[in-house]
């Protein structure tokens, strides 16, 4: 802690860095993985195809390869159970790691990992301003996360495909980087339901996909409910309130001092309440009890 | 804005995700990777790694018109063939890439099945594996009409597997190439439906009758209308087709 009682480190530009590695990631893979052959094959060219190139990292945030090993969103894991109304073994083994991670350290795929939550993350200076020309009108604050989820894992289990995977905003976005990549055309659905929701949080409440309507953040947001990584108050806390609106989500984690509910299902342990603490209250611990009091004077 | 409640959301959304999925209940005529299981629409999740491992980006996404089957793999013979992971050297030979169609090896969920690249497992893949396939019109095809051609035969990945010269079975006159298509060992990549002239815009023209020909494209045009007809009707270009099996 230094002077102000401000923390040393701050978690926000590691953060900023794995996001922005994440994105980078989701747009060289899908063009070093394309294959060096340039010219549309025709009957003379097959005589003259060069080995196709063979890179180990494929796939976007929804499935991941990294060499031989692979990874799975576990709602994507979840929904094609619902869909396929089969067990998988490879399927459920690549979700293993991912579903861990979820239910250990919360719902950080959407604080970390997303790259349409950081892209929308930096949308909102531009919601900031629009807001401050006049321009912004504020939607209704009701969540919808659950109810399209639910909406989503029933079409699925109904209709026989994952509906999800249809509409998933990263998902999309890493869709639609590879079939630039591999094909030089874009299509047109990824395009504009992303351009769709980047418009609507311009011109409104920001964050509003991730607030109100993610079914996969919903998802992962249940998987994670029961955290073991979450943050926790010491003694010292001085009212000042920054933590509240640091919050991008709204949940007024101060409340937890005196002891008050706090919406564990949204909390995406971004750090930003953290960091914006003065005095170090708020810290990261290992805690299984949603309303545990840390007692001490602004530890670790 | 208006304040909506929860039912009114439930319903309105429920209603346009009844209208994007009508597509689904659509007879479908495009082809799916090699492997794809018959609940292949069910497991697919859409991930999009087929896409990525193929080697000649033969596999394309649905685009915004298929509704709910948006991202769905798919194969368009007649923009680039399947080429069932084949490479082929200066000799004319083929030479597998990698030791399983790379489609199936990438995918996670299962809806692709893993192929061993091997010409003698290719022709035998079991019938619900397969993408389709591939029936001959002799009447449109320049092999049997005019004697004139060969080129599925020349390019079939399993070529006198699933591709013959010579129909089985069968007395025909002549000594050049009469392709015959095995359907027990067809696959249904589409390297015979891109690669057959009879495609190209002098058949079109049987069919459709604004295309302009030069003389000696005429010429030839005139021969095939001598064969099927000069209208065409009743025949489905190019000379040999994938039929996409029923799934």
């Amino acid at each position: 802690m230094n002077q102000d009682g401000q923390r040393k480190w701050q978690i926000k530009p590691l953060r900023r860095m794995v996001q922005l590695a994440v994105l980078g990631g989701l747009v060289a893979i899908p063009f070093l993985s394309q294959n060096s052959m340039s010219l549309p094959p025709s009957r003379i060219v097959l005589r003259q195809m060069p080995q196709p190139a063979l890179f180990p990292v494929s796939g976007d945030t929804w499935t991941l390869t990294l060499g031989s090993m692979d990874f799975t969103h576990p709602v994507a894991a979840i929904e094609a159970i619902f869909a396929a109304k089969v067990l998988y073994v490879p399927l459920l083994v690549s979700a293993i790691f991912p579903l861990a991670m979820t239910i250990i350290l919360g719902r950080i795929f959407c604080s970390w990992l997303c790259p349409v939550g950081f892209l929308l993350e930096l949308n909102n200076k531009v919601t900031h301003f629009l807001s401050g020309l006049g321009m912004n009108k504020q939607l209704p604050k009701r969540d919808f996360r659950f109810p399209v989820l639910t909406i989503s894992l029933v079409f699925s289990f109904l209709f026989a495909f994952p509906v999800m995977a249809a509409f998933d905003p990263p998902h999309l976005l890493g869709r639609e980087l590879m079939y630039f990549a591999t094909h030089q055309q874009v299509c047109l659905f990824g395009v504009s339901f992303l351009a769709a929701i980047f418009l609507l949080e311009m011109f409104s409440t920001s964050r509003f996909w991730c607030r109100f309507i993610c079914p996969s953040g919903a998802g992962l947001a249940l998987l994670g409910r029961w955290r073991l990584w979450r943050i926790s108050m010491a003694d010292n806390c001085i009212d000042c309130g920054r933590c509240d609106l640091a919050c991008p989500y709204q949940l007024a984690p101060m409340g937890l001092v005196e002891g008050k509910k706090f919406d564990w299902l949204t909390c995406d342990n971004c750090g930003l309440c953290r960091d914006s603490c003065p005095v170090g209250t708020i810290s990261y611990s290992i805690s299984i009890n949603d309303h545990r009091h840390h007692v001490g004077n602004g530890g670790g | 804005m208006k304040e909506f409640s929860r039912r009114e959301f439930i319903q309105q959304t429920s209603a346009l995700g009844a209208v994007s999925f009508l597509p689904i209940f659509r007879q479908e005529t495009i082809l799916r990777p090699p492997g794809a299981v018959p609940d292949f629409l069910a497991r697919c999740i859409r991930c999009g790694k087929c896409m990525e491992a193929c080697p000649y980006d033969s596999i394309r996404a649905l685009g915004i018109t298929a509704g709910a089957l948006v991202h769905t793999p798919f194969i368009d013979p007649l923009k680039t063939p399947c080429y069932l992971c084949q490479q082929r050297g200066s000799d004319g030979k083929d030479r597998p890439v990698g030791k399983y169609l790379r489609c199936g090896e990438a995918c996670p969920t299962g809806a692709l099945r893993r192929i061993v690249n091997d010409r003698k497992v290719l022709a035998n893949v079991p019938e619900e594996l397969r993408m389709g396939t591939s029936v001959l019109n002799r009447k449109l095809c320049l092999a049997w009409q005019y004697d004139s051609c060969g080129e599925c035969y020349y390019n079939c990945p399993l070529k006198d597997q699933a591709l013959k010269d010579r129909p089985e079975g069968e007395q025909v006159k002549g000594a050049g190439i009469r392709p015959w298509v095995d359907k027990d060992h067809c696959i249904g990549c589409g390297m015979c439906n891109y690669v057959c002239p009879v495609r190209s815009h002098i058949a079109q023209s049987i069919m459709r009758r604004d295309v302009k020909l030069s003389l000696f494209e005429e010429r030839y045009a005139a021969m095939v209308r001598n064969v099927i007809g000069s209208t065409g009707k009743g025949h489905a270009l190019p000379a040999i087709r994938v039929e996409r099996r029923p799934m």
